[in-house]
């Protein structure tokens, strides 16, 4: 300000001008004006002023060393129901929120988190890791011993068996995360046992494999050989970064495609023997009973699934102002615990008839993978119903199918086409179709 | 000759591939390279072919070497503190309980979640129904179509295998907030009160309010659903068993069928009707509620100055006027309602009001104000 506002009075004039716009400025709700000219009742006010954000420093760098969510995005959580928790929430579930998710990967704080005894905060310094049983060489390893073999990263979902299990006799959850958000998806970084085995001389006779957390309920599972020798890891990074807690930091096994349950968390120890284990979860729970009244146990594998994502009961047409005419995409997503998804076919009729549906992005072994079917909305009521297929060579049964040989009771392992109902308004309601 | 046959082998997998046009992308076998046999879980297997394993590259260099630096031997000692499985092959180490002893133990520690004679409650699981042998035959219920009907009862009596998965999850995994602090007899005990109340029979008598058990016949235990579970996985034909078992997609219900032959219409049942939710029915008591709604939640708690110099002021004000810098003093001389104007209509020195934070009052303003010339 080298010049006094009396030295120039054109300059004095402008400025009273701006004071002036500064005023009718305020009058409007401290935001500043920048079209000028008439408005138009069509111009859009949030294009129309400038954003505060547009105008003020934004957050310095230094805020948030670990970055999180805009707050706006607050409602995209992993929720729980008091129905799915064994007396408290520590041994319960917290379900992963599919209805907002994108792609084939979970960030790691919308993991769904399941544990038998609350989430264990394990010290990297003092973890220790053994491996005992039928091998010459009983060992112990430092988490940083584990993490110098040759590491190894793959994308796999991890799915709790139970995902849908409330829902044999019938739908019971208006809700796409309650009712298939019993899984979620990631990057894991880790070595395979096989690798950390081949020096130790298993023994001929070592048919299984104990793998045993360090939590507080010790969560145990016993794990078929064929499978160490496949493709069974430890390990210690998801997406990136550490294990979360929730997901076992520092250290879970991963058996792609297996139930989630298998994949024990804070795992601390493996041990080889020439018989199984019968741990805890591998009777009691975790076995479907069918109604010869005997039960499967050792039910290794997810199979072949698949859901519709959008709509969904959450996110429903009726939010999304369509008109008839629309050409609105349908997606999904499609899993298989056997092999890699070769195709999903997708009904408007509840499963009556199918029309092939188009496989979009990375199609990787084990893994989410994303399925399209463009559809014109012509404001009719729907029954949205999807189909996947796998290279192992399964498809998806009917319910009528899978309760003909499961019956209703088996809790686990519920992997039928399921069905979304779009009412004329747009609505979006989870229904069965059954006999 | 092991390399020639699986070169040959995956050139057989190659023309497979090729002659399947609804194959997937990568190169699939139902056996494993490793010992020829089908894949356990009755899905497939991905070998290396070209260097990769489905999708992925693989270091082929890995199996060149050993790493014994990454491990040292295990002692006795450790291994002994952490082996501490019991299973029907491996029992549990000599000791005895009562179910007077597991009684007391159980009103102790255990009925505040398990109820009364482990009748359960508040959700914590049941662990007795009554008889087990009776409640047996219950496995075979089926609750639909009849929804009220009774269903199977699984229990430790009535559905677990083997007692020494309750010896072990005892002694290992309970009592639930405070694990692994019971002694061996006393687990004995508190199994010897979970045979008591599931009425089990140990050696061909019922176990009374008057039994002892202890290493001895705790391998005579009766179990009424011991041969209640498929595929069979004891002995060495247990891996085998499952192999075969999950190879066939009729003891689990999801079919296989060749892409071609799959069904593209009239694929439901005549029968097949819609079932909604009942209205009033379902499970719906989410935590939180469910909302798809992009807001700001409503701030609780107070409001801290500190962090609001930071987002707001610092970008300026971390070097000069910082907080409780002796710059202040050339300013509070003309009074801090001079000063706290300025802050809030800003100044002509470039300062923007409210450091260009609109959203804070000025009575946020006056916080920070005195925050920054005081330091603290």
């Amino acid at each position: 300000m080298s010049k006094k506002p009396n030295e120039n009075s054109e300059a004095s004039s402008r400025r009273d001008f701006f004071k002036k716009a500064a005023v009718s400025v305020t009058a409007l709700a401290g935001t500043s004006l920048f079209a000028s000219g008439t408005s138009s009742s069509k111009d859009d006010p949030a294009i129309m002023h400038h954003p505060k954000w547009g105008q003020k420093l934004g957050d310095p760098v230094t805020k948030n060393r670990y970055g999180i969510p805009s707050a706006y995005e607050h409602n995209n959580i992993r929720r729980n129901t008091k129905l799915l928790a064994s007396g408290n929430f520590q041994a319960s579930i917290a379900v992963c929120p599919i209805h907002e998710s994108e792609g084939i990967i979970t960030p790691n704080g919308l993991f769904f988190s399941r544990s038998h005894g609350g989430t264990a905060h394990i010290d990297p310094n003092e973890y220790r890791f053994m491996i005992n049983g039928l091998v010459e060489k009983e060992i112990v390893m430092t988490l940083d011993e584990l993490k110098r073999y040759p590491s190894v990263t793959r994308t796999h979902f991890i799915e709790c068996p139970a995902n849908g299990g409330q829902e044999w006799r019938g739908p019971q959850f208006n809700s796409l995360q309650f009712a298939k958000g019993f899984m979620s998806s990631a990057e894991w970084t880790g070595v395979y046992i096989k690798d950390i085995i081949k020096d130790l001389g298993v023994k001929k006779e070592a048919l299984w494999m104990l793998a045993e957390g360090s939590d507080n309920s010790e969560m145990g599972r016993t794990v078929p050989m064929d499978k160490v020798l496949d493709d069974a890891m430890l390990v210690w990074a998801q997406n990136g970064e550490a294990l979360r807690p929730e997901q076992g930091y520092p250290v879970r096994l991963l058996l792609p495609g297996w139930e989630g349950n298998l994949c024990v968390k804070w795992v601390k120890r493996l041990e080889f023997a020439r018989e199984p284990f019968y741990a805890k979860e591998e009777t009691a729970k975790y076995t479907d009973l069918k109604p010869t009244g005997k039960a499967i146990q050792h039910f290794y594998a997810n199979e072949v699934n698949s859901t519709v994502t959008h709509p969904s009961p959450e996110k429903p047409w009726a939010n999304q102002n369509l008109k008839k005419g629309d050409l609105v995409e349908i997606q999904g997503l499609a899993w298989s615990g056997m092999g890699t998804i070769t195709g999903v076919d997708f009904s408007l009729d509840g499963g009556r008839t199918y029309k092939k549906a188009n496989l979009k992005g990375l199609v990787l072994p084990k893994s989410w993978t994303r399925w399209s079917y463009m559809h014109v909305y012509d404001g009719k009521p729907l029954l949205l119903t999807s189909r996947a297929m796998d290279d192992a060579g399964y498809i998806q049964p009917t319910i009528d199918q899978e309760t003909s040989i499961m019956g209703v009771e088996a809790v686990y392992h519920r992997n039928a086409v399921e069905t979304w109902e779009v009412t004329k308004e747009g609505k979006v309601n989870h229904v069965q179709i059954r006999s | 000759m092991f390399k020639l046959d699986r070169k040959l082998k995956t050139l057989a997998i190659s023309v497979l591939f090729a002659l399947s046009a609804n194959a997937a992308d990568y190169i699939s076998s139902h056996t494993y390279d490793f010992n020829g046999k089908k894949v356990i879980d009755g899905g497939v297997y991905y070998s290396i072919v070209n260097g990769k394993t489905g999708p992925y590259y693989v270091n082929k260099n890995v199996d060149k070497y050993s790493y014994k630096g990454n491990w040292r031997l295990a002692t006795k000692n450790e291994v002994a503190a952490w082996d501490k499985d019991v299973t029907p092959t491996q029992h549990p180490p000599k000791g005895h309980g009562t179910v007077e002893e597991g009684e007391e133990l159980y009103e102790a520690q255990c009925v505040m979640c398990h109820g009364d004679f482990g009748s359960g409650g508040g959700g914590y699981p049941s662990l007795s129904k009554g008889n087990a042998y009776k409640l047996h035959k219950s496995l075979k219920n089926q609750r639909y179509p009849d929804p009220e009907a009774d269903g199977p009862q699984r229990v430790f009596g009535t559905y677990w295998p083997d007692a020494s998965t309750m010896w072990w999850y005892i002694q290992s995994g309970m009592p639930h907030p405070n694990t692994k602090s019971l002694s061996d007899n006393q687990t004995y005990a508190l199994t010897a009160y979970m045979l008591y109340i599931n009425e089990l029979r140990v050696d061909g008598e019922v176990a009374g309010d008057d039994f002892e058990l202890n290493q001895d016949n705790f391998l005579k235990i009766e179990m009424p659903n011991k041969h209640g579970f498929e595929p069979v996985i004891d002995g060495p034909a247990g891996q085998e068993n499952a192999r075969k078992y999950f190879n066939n997609w009729k003891n689990f219900g999801t079919p296989k069928v060749k892409p071609s032959k799959r069904c593209m219409k009239n694929c439901q049942k005549k029968t097949a009707k819609v079932v909604r939710i009942p209205e009033g029915g379902g499970i719906k008591d989410f935590l939180p509620p469910i909302s798809v709604v992009r807001d700001i939640p409503k701030k609780e708690g107070a409001f801290d100055p500190k962090a609001a110099y930071g987002d707001t002021c610092a970008a300026c004000h971390s070097g000069f006027l910082s907080p409780g810098s002796a710059d202040w003093a050339g300013y509070t001389g003309k009074g801090m309602d001079k000063v706290l104007a300025n802050a809030i209509s800003g100044t002509a020195g470039g300062m923007p009001a409210k450091g260009g934070n609109a959203d804070l009052t000025d009575k946020q303003i006056k916080m920070i104000i005195d925050f920054m010339v005081s330091g603290k």
